[in-house]
């Protein structure tokens, strides 16, 4: 039990980051598509972003394994 | 899962790999730092070269929230900031200490019971893949933030709370409570969750199957740990912003 809610965390997770993460990435796409002169100052935004969209996802797996190690939730 | 040696000392139990990361991080940027500005040169080369590079980004990253006058007197805190968390970051991918233990050692906190999970003690973690690190510096920024708040304008700072009405004072304090937990989750879990796949990856698969996905992963933790050194300082510099500077 414990190791399937675990994989579950950590499905949902991917799932959660991968669609997080395309959507960063494609309004960057987007972004220099229109305005390709704004690209280095995008750049480094868009990474801003990601470090903040990834975190809620990584959490989730960092729990996941904290589950399946069986520190909590045996 | 390899064990890790824990002190008890009044009541508290302390990891050892932890404090020893810690400390040794904390020489490793010590020495940079020190080494590069011993003898600064008007035409830099090397080290100096290097340092005075993290200074003009740790400086960029402060000009996003503060303005050049300010930023500077922050300037220190948050090269510390920087250099210890992405320091602390590329040496858990980098270093890997580990001992045999066959015997228990209870001053360590190995019992037998723990000896037959696994005999492979760990030595060094990096103190960022730890949750107590990640919290004490989250919960510091945000208090400092506070302070800095109350005492550069106590009113404005209270106020705040009831803006735009007092039926948002609960929210407001939520947000506050949220700040620091996300800031200190977002460092350890990015952290914690590489250190555990390569622990896996190196003790329970082989060269075959995941040599290639552990070169990979590597590859990535150093990326991952360096985006969250900068997430991590732009956030500090971010909450400090929010309550010291007035105009916003």
């Amino acid at each position: 039990m414990t190791t399937i809610a675990a994989a579950l965390m950590i499905a949902f997770a991917a799932i959660a980051g991968g669609i997080g993460n395309s959507v960063v990435f494609s309004k960057y796409l987007e972004g220099i598509a229109r305005q390709p002169e704004a690209r280095g100052t995008l750049f480094g935004q868009m990474f801003i972003g990601i470090g903040l969209v990834e975190a809620v996802p990584i959490i989730s797996v960092a729990f996941g394994i904290l589950v399946l190690l069986g520190v909590f939730g045996g | 899962m390899e064990l890790s040696p824990k002190v008890e000392f009044l009541g508290l139990s302390f990891d050892v790999p932890v404090m020893i990361g810690t400390v040794f991080t904390a020489i490793v940027v010590l020495l940079l730092t020190v080494l590069a500005t011993r003898n600064p040169k008007m035409r830099p080369g090397g080290l100096q070269n290097l340092v005075e590079m993290l200074l003009d980004f740790v400086r960029g990253i402060l000009n996003i929230s503060f303005d050049s006058k300010t930023a500077e007197k922050y300037l220190g805190f948050a090269l510390t900031l920087f250099l210890f968390i992405f320091i602390a970051n590329q040496l858990g991918v980098m270093l890997m200490v580990t001992t045999e233990v066959h015997h228990p050692i209870p001053s360590l906190g190995i019992t037998g019971d723990d000896l037959e999970e696994s005999h492979a003690a760990v030595w060094f973690k990096s103190p960022t893949a730890d949750l107590n690190v990640t919290v004490v510096m989250a919960v510091a920024i945000s208090l400092f933030a506070h302070f800095m708040g109350i005492f550069r304008d106590a009113k404005g700072y209270f106020s705040h709370y009831m803006q735009p009405n007092p039926l948002m004072f609960p929210i407001h304090l939520v947000d506050e409570i949220a700040k620091p937990t996300t800031h200190a989750l977002r460092l350890w879990a990015n952290i914690f969750a590489g250190e555990v796949l390569i622990t896996i990856m190196i003790t329970y698969g082989n060269p075959l199957t995941t040599g290639a996905p552990l070169l990979v992963w590597l590859g990535y933790s150093l990326f991952v740990g360096t985006i969250q050194a900068y997430v991590f300082t732009v956030l500090a510099s971010v909450y400090i912003a929010q309550k010291t500077v007035q105009d916003h």
